[in-house]
């Protein structure tokens, strides 16, 4: 690779343009394949609600109004007379454009309940994933430097031993110390960021503390592995012969190169923080997306839990995709064109 | 018994050789032994209401403490660990029956099956099993089995992937080219070539997937899915425990210990498992999006920047 960058440093303007085409096309091939995952997933989420063996027009209308004809008419006023991927369709096309229908019983559209309550489970996840940063990303380093001594070993133990406790577990004994025996933030409840600052945060960070302690455990484990390769290389050396400050070849030199797996790891473990967030949500009565999708779950309202479902994915797909294309830029485009 | 049979015997042996996979054996025995005669074992009846001993901490009588209504949480722990276990194993065996053997045949099927089996299981790993189990008793019913049906169903494309990496490697060695080469029919390949060299890596998928799963019940049934209150489950001690922090502020540890001891047991043993197939074995060939943490490792390491 040192060798590669050498002859791609070299060159002459043409590889330059290949390597944008490069780029150009590897997004593009990112696209081609977000969107049959994108389809089958929603097709997945929407088949639910034909799989239920409920049927929604007679439970809306209650029991004494659900005459075989009013029940019809009902069914085709919701189009559920169609087939089923017709019936996708129609629903698919609607989603695009932001309309996910309405609530079977509320009446209220379910976009306008996601979008009121998204903010309370992307403010968990961001902190948590700053969290995860640094505290994962300051442990790796410090683990991978002092290789070896009781700092490693003591990053070592407590990741193993944070790896094995779930969120909601990890939750509820935050809970207990910082609410309940020590008494400095709330147990519960959530306040937004037009409440202040300093409320919003008080209600969100033992959520996100909750939920960022795995994900920093395994970036800092993985973190470590990779910098202490990484600070082995001949490279690393060569900046230290040159006389190089240190701080300045970890950070120029070797956490640039150590980092991608470390990020990899975080892209692919959002699906694990926002099912965390829903625990969270849970264990700390907070009015998020999981919170909607289980009174709607309990009372069959289908399109809540098919929307709920529809957003959570699709963030999924977007994110990952975005992780792992960046990450094939960063770390494939220097070495030249042939990747 | 052949050859390799007896090696692969020996070879577990040498995975009970770590002292943490022989602690994590035991462990795991033990849950299983509560599982099948937990609610007989019980010291007291899970059931029984005491309203003279609420809230009561850890005594001879009540090893564990008493429950908001005076039940004793020792019983109640043990009579739940049945439905946890049996919903656990039910999701990791529709995970390893649905994604094992397609992960084998999708090798031999041509590559328009497998771009397809592998675009389901990439559409299938952006659901969130929580997520996902709670949606589908919105549809099929408010019950455990149905919640726990579903993250089955998500489980499958980890066995799948697992299995199909696994195949991909043995099913090009020069040895299977060879035997195809003297006439072996496709199946005899896959019989005898290929389905005993991926048993290894099942056996880890199975361990972090049971570890998932029993995750999963426990949270669900923290949730209050498919379970009628008086019902004991592990994660109904914790959520009704959770309740009631201002006066018994320690309770939530024992059932949480519980689920976290259990899990980290599984994952250990996994560990163990994956210590001995070696590394480089359980790689993810084509990870187009890769959604869970037990196969990011891998993953991860195959694909370190040279520098």
């Amino acid at each position: 690779m040192a060798v590669a960058e050498l002859t791609s440093a070299a060159g002459s303007i043409a590889p330059r343009r290949r390597r944008a085409w490069a780029a150009v096309s590897r997004i593009g091939g990112g696209l081609a394949i977000l969107i049959p995952i994108l389809l089958l997933s929603s097709l997945i989420t929407y088949s639910l609600g034909a799989l239920s063996n409920s049927n929604p027009a007679a439970t809306i209308l209650g029991q004494d109004a659900a005459t075989p004809a009013a029940v019809a008419k009902l069914d085709k006023a919701l189009g559920l007379d169609k087939p089923l991927l017709v019936q996708y369709w129609d629903w698919l096309t609607q989603a695009v454009q932001g309309h996910l229908g309405t609530s079977y019983f509320t009446q209220i559209p379910v976009s306008q309940s996601i979008a009121q309550r998204l903010p309370v489970d992307l403010s968990i996840a961001i902190l948590a994933v700053i969290l995860a940063v640094l505290t994962g990303g300051t442990a790796g380093t410090v683990a991978a430097i002092r290789r070896g001594g009781w700092v490693d070993r003591a990053v070592t133990l407590v990741c193993s031993a944070v790896s094995t406790l779930p969120a909601f577990v990890v939750g509820i004994i935050l809970v207990v110390l910082f609410a309940v025996v020590w008494r400095v933030l709330p147990a519960n409840g959530y306040v937004g960021p037009s409440g202040g600052i300093v409320p919003w945060l008080q209600h969100i960070i033992l959520p996100s503390l909750a939920l960022s302690l795995q994900v920093s455990a395994d970036i800092a484990r993985q973190l470590r592995t990779s910098l202490v390769s990484v600070l082995e290389q001949d490279y690393i050396v060569g900046a230290r012969v040159r006389g190089l400050p240190y701080r300045r070849i970890l950070v120029r030199h070797a956490l640039r190169n150590a980092s991608g797996p470390a990020l990899t790891i975080l892209g692919n473990d959002f699906p694990i923080m926002l099912a965390g967030a829903v625990a969270a949500e849970a264990v700390f009565s907070l009015p998020g997306l999981g919170q909607l999708l289980l009174e709607s779950a309990q009372t069959r309202d289908i399109p809540v839990v098919q929307g709920v479902l529809l957003v959570v994915s699709t963030f999924v797909i977007v994110i990952n995709l975005v992780v792992n294309t960046t990450l094939n830029l960063l770390y494939r485009s220097s070495d030249g064109v042939s990747a | 018994m052949s050859e390799r049979d007896r090696r692969t015997l020996t070879g577990s042996g040498s995975v009970l050789r770590l002292p943490s996979a022989r602690i994590a054996v035991v462990i795991v025995a033990i849950v299983v032994v509560l599982a099948i005669f937990g609610s007989a074992l019980a010291p007291q009846n899970p059931l029984a209401i005491n309203a003279s001993a609420l809230f009561q901490g850890p005594s001879p009588h009540h090893l564990l403490g008493t429950d908001y209504l005076g039940r004793d949480v020792l019983s109640r722990l043990m009579a739940g660990t049945r439905l946890s276990v049996l919903t656990a194993f039910e999701a990791v065996g529709i995970g390893l029956v649905l994604g094992g053997p397609l992960g084998i045949a999708t090798v031999f099927l041509g590559k328009w099956f497998d771009f397809g089996a592998n675009r389901v299981a990439d559409a299938l790993m952006t659901l969130p099993y929580i997520f996902f189990a709670v949606a589908v008793t919105a549809a099929l019913g408010n019950g455990l089995v149905q919640a726990m049906f579903a993250v089955g169903i998500l489980l499958a494309p980890g066995f799948f992937r697992v299995t199909r990496a696994a195949t991909l490697e043995y099913a090009r060695a020069q040895y299977v080219e060879a035997a195809e080469l003297l006439g072996a029919s496709k199946l005899h390949v896959i019989r005898v070539h290929v389905v005993r060299k991926v048993l290894p890596n099942l056996a880890v998928m199975t361990a972090t997937a049971t570890a998932g799963a029993l995750l999963a019940v426990s949270f669900l049934t923290f949730l209050g899915i498919g379970v009628q209150p008086p019902a004991p489950t592990w994660g109904g001690v914790l959520s009704s425990d959770l309740d009631y922090l201002n006066l018994s502020p320690w309770a939530p540890f024992i059932p949480g210990v519980l689920i976290a001891i259990t899990v980290g047991a599984l994952n250990t043993l996994a560990d163990a498992f994956r210590d001995r197939t070696g590394p480089g074995t359980l790689t993810v060939a084509d990870p187009v999006i890769k959604t869970h943490s037990t196969l990011t490792l891998e993953a991860a390491d195959g694909r370190q920047p040279a520098a």
